[in-house]
């Protein structure tokens, strides 16, 4: 029966391999994956089976060392998991070369993996790194991250079995690169230049002199403080003074935005002519445009141009020789000119001829009044002999500030001096224009007589003076012509002209012009000149323009330095004679040459007529 | 006689006065130089079996079984328990041999490249070295209690027989050793450094 039993089972097991027919075979060949060591002392050895044929299979290890025959077989089969192999310490011999072979058994027969030679030294894998502490410390204000680790805790660094080197990893949470640094064999590490407030992790990992690298240590993390707001508020504060400074700045480009416009933009300038109007030009009137051009007052007219006289010759007329001007009386001097002056209140008082200066002439020579007369008649005299040598002085006496303003052009009406005699005087009209700048030294030396007179040191003085007082004298006889003179627009002479008698003095500024007509040339061969007047006596005659006839054309210059003069032919008015005598020549012709002295170079003026004031350099003494 | 006790007493002093300073810079010199001839040898080794084909190789592999090291009659501690129990004395002496024991064969190692051509000479450094080494930490015991290593030169002879299909086994097999003896070196080197240090826990 028990056979019967014993057939019928291998009956049915043969029924039911041949039932599953071909799935059932021997096992698959296994495959050694790894032998690892963690601490150089014990070590393990993981394989892969194969495919196990469908029937249970068994897996054995066999190893081999190199010094012996024995073939030994695994010890510990579950220390280290599935598939697996332990060497524990006693087994494990290093530099000794391991022959390890896995054989998987099932029933229907055995399989050999290929064996793999191993040597404990090269196949070291410690476990990661432990203890790993984080922290966060601090650089002056600069944060840091120290990393701190152990050696895991089976290797035996500490007699020197193993020698480790460690590495370090790190990375933003946020992230996904990490940062790797080689820590060699020491067992702390500093991180810096950390993202303020950000969250870091840190692995740290381990290897032996000869092994594998171990695994990473689990993620430790840490959070770095913020010390965001210390480096923002240096930004803040460097932010808010450059936005002051440039304020300020647009400010003071604002304020000075004309003058730097000019600075970096100067203006073309363009083409611009006086009076020259682009209008009349693109009207194509070529006519007005240079009709306007033409400017009105070229040339200077004479009764302007005392305008451009600048210097003042003052002359100081003491109280005394106002009652001396009252005496005289019989002077025309309606034709006296008046034009208006600017005389401004300091003009030539820092001069030569300053008042003071004059006053002390003056004073010098009020001892001489006495012999005014005498000297008037020598003065005369020398007039004769020059023959209105000198232009009109136009003076503007001003006895109310005691100073006499003379224009320092030849001072025709000291012929009229000649008046004083009062003798009648021949109408001779000899006028002589003179526009005449007079220069201060030469008028402080004062007009002399060229090289006549007994009263040389105090010539000039003396003929200022002299002037100054003859010129009341001129003026007094002639109440119109104060009145005249009033209309002159000198202040100074304004008080002058309301005072009916000559103790007013004498004709507030003249302009530069004041014509004399020669009257008559008596037996001592003077020449007596007397203020033009338009006709002859007339004395309302306003400033009179001297008429064209009335002038003395220059006709040369003889040899002897003498001008000479063409006198015009004159038409007969009637009013007045018009005999034109000079002292040195008589010449009976109508064309009357007159002679002057010339001292100068003669100079003919545009229309012929001299400029005496620059021909005749009065002799200085 | 009295003079000569005296200046040996001065010489003994002199030579064992800074056993510490000295000898921890010779270990770090000896260690350096050990790690460095060991790295040669693993880069000899590596590269000798990346130019052998995998045929060859499986050949080789079953033929080292046989441990074929001619290092191996000087005993040696094989694992950590018994490298602890060895005296530094030991382990230096042992570390003396088995470079000695190298310096000869080491210029069969050489073939063209530089690196081969450096072994020898720098064998014969660390030799030296280990022997200055052992000079400073003797005590007087004895010096080469072993007498096995007079019969070093004997096996000299080995490696030298010739035979053209054996040439790529006895490469290999001097490679191995090689590598594998250098790197024996290295760990009783600084076990004994780390030993003497002054340190407790020997992380250098």
């Amino acid at each position: 029966m028990r056979k019967v039993l014993e057939v019928i089972l291998l009956l049915l097991l043969l029924v039911f391999t041949h039932a599953k027919g071909t799935r059932y075979s021997p096992p698959g060949k296994p495959a050694l994956t790894r032998c690892r060591s963690p601490e150089k002392e014990t070590f393990t050895c993981w394989w892969e089976p194969g495919s196990d044929g469908g029937l249970p299979t068994t897996y054995a290890l066999y190893y081999r060392k190199e010094s012996s025959d024995t073939v030994n077989e695994c010890p510990d089969y579950r220390t280290a998991g599935e598939n697996s192999c332990f060497f524990n310490k006693n087994d494990t011999s290093i530099w000794v070369n391991y022959n390890i072979t896995v054989v998987a058994t099932n029933a229907l027969g055995r399989t050999f993996s290929d064996p793999v030679d191993i040597d404990v030294v090269y196949i070291v894998k410690p476990n990661p790194p432990e203890q790993v502490a984080v922290t966060v410390m601090e650089d002056k204000g600069w944060p840091f991250i120290r990393v701190s680790w152990e050696p895991p805790h089976k290797a035996d660094t500490r007699s020197g079995w193993i020698t480790l080197m460690y590495e370090i990893r790190v990375k933003l949470e946020e992230e996904n690169d990490w940062e790797t640094h080689l820590a060699g064999q020491q067992k702390m590490f500093n991180i810096f230049s950390l993202r303020s407030g950000g969250t870091y992790l840190v692995q740290v990992r381990c290897k032996p002199d000869h092994g594998f690298w171990s695994e990473w240590s689990s993620s430790s993390y840490v959070k770095v403080p913020d010390y965001f707001h210390r480096e923002k508020s240096v930004w803040i504060l460097i932010t808010v003074f450059c936005a002051f400074i440039f304020l300020i700045v647009t400010w003071l480009l604002h304020m000075n935005s004309r003058s730097l416009k000019h600075f970096i933009l100067p203006p073309v300038p363009g083409p611009k002519i006086k009076g020259f109007d682009k209008q009349l030009l693109k009207n194509g009137k070529s006519e007005e445009v240079f009709s306007a051009l033409v400017v009105s007052d070229f040339p200077p007219k004479s009764s302007n141009y005392e305008d451009l006289l600048v210097e003042y010759l003052e002359v100081y007329i003491p109280e005394e020789q106002e009652l001396m001007l009252e005496k005289s009386m019989d002077l025309d001097v309606s034709c006296l000119k008046s034009e208006g002056s600017t005389s401004d209140s300091d003009s030539g008082r820092g001069s030569c001829d300053s008042h003071t200066l004059l006053m002390h002439k003056c004073d010098g020579v009020k001892e001489g009044r006495e012999r005014q007369a005498e000297e008037a008649r020598r003065h005369q005299k020398d007039w004769k002999e020059e023959a209105s040598t000198y232009s009109n002085v136009d003076s503007s006496p001003d006895m109310s500030s005691g100073r006499v303003k003379t224009w320092p052009s030849v001072f025709s009406p000291l012929p009229r001096y000649s008046s004083n005699q009062q003798g009648s005087l021949e109408t001779a009209k000899q006028h002589y224009l003179s526009d005449s700048l007079f220069r201060p030294s030469s008028t402080s030396s004062c007009h002399t007589q060229p090289g006549h007179g007994a009263t040389e040191a105090l010539g000039p003085s003396y003929w200022e003076c002299g002037l100054s007082n003859k010129q009341p004298h001129l003026l007094h006889p002639q109440g119109q012509a104060q009145r005249q003179l009033q209309a002159h627009s000198d202040d100074n002479i304004s008080s002058i002209g309301r005072k009916p008698t000559p103790a007013g003095l004498p004709s507030p500024a003249l302009r530069s012009t004041e014509y004399v007509e020669v009257q008559r040339v008596n037996e001592e061969d003077m020449v007596l000149l007397q203020p033009v007047s338009g006709r002859c006596g007339d004395v309302e005659g306003y400033p009179q323009v001297p008429h064209g006839e009335d002038y003395s054309k220059v006709k040369g210059v003889d040899g002897d330095n003498m001008l000479l003069l063409q006198r015009e032919v004159r038409e007969e008015t009637g009013n007045c004679d018009t005999p034109s005598t000079v002292a040195t020549t008589q010449k009976p012709t109508t064309c009357i040459h007159s002679a002057m002295p010339v001292q100068g170079e003669a100079v003919l003026g545009v229309n012929g007529y001299v400029d005496t004031a620059t021909v005749f350099t009065l002799p200085t003494y | 006689m009295d003079r000569v006790v005296l200046m040996l007493s001065v010489l003994s002093l002199g030579v064992s006065s800074q056993p510490i300073t000295d000898g921890q810079r010779l270990f770090s010199i000896a260690v350096s130089r050990v790690q460095h001839l060991h790295l040669l040898a693993q880069r000899l080794f590596s590269d000798f079996e990346s130019s052998l084909q995998t045929e060859e190789q499986r050949q080789l592999n079953k033929i080292f079984l046989q441990d074929f090291c001619n290092s191996d009659y000087i005993i040696s501690p094989i694992d950590k328990h018994e490298t602890q129990r060895s005296s530094v004395l030991k382990l230096l002496s042992i570390s003396y041999r088995l470079v000695e024991s190298w310096e000869f064969p080491s210029r069969s190692l050489a073939g063209g490249s530089a690196p081969r051509s450096q072994i020898s000479p720098k064998l014969s450094e660390l030799k030296t070295g280990i022997h200055l080494l052992i000079r400073a930490n003797e005590d007087g015991a004895e010096l080469f209690p072993d007498s096995s290593a007079l019969q070093l030169a004997p096996y000299g002879d080995y490696y030298q027989s010739p035979g053209t299909d054996e040439s790529l086994r006895r490469t290999y097999e001097l490679l191995a050793c090689f590598k594998k003896d250098m790197h024996k070196v290295e760990t009783y080197l600084t076990v004994a450094k780390c030993r003497l240090s002054p340190e407790a826990n020997c992380t250098l």
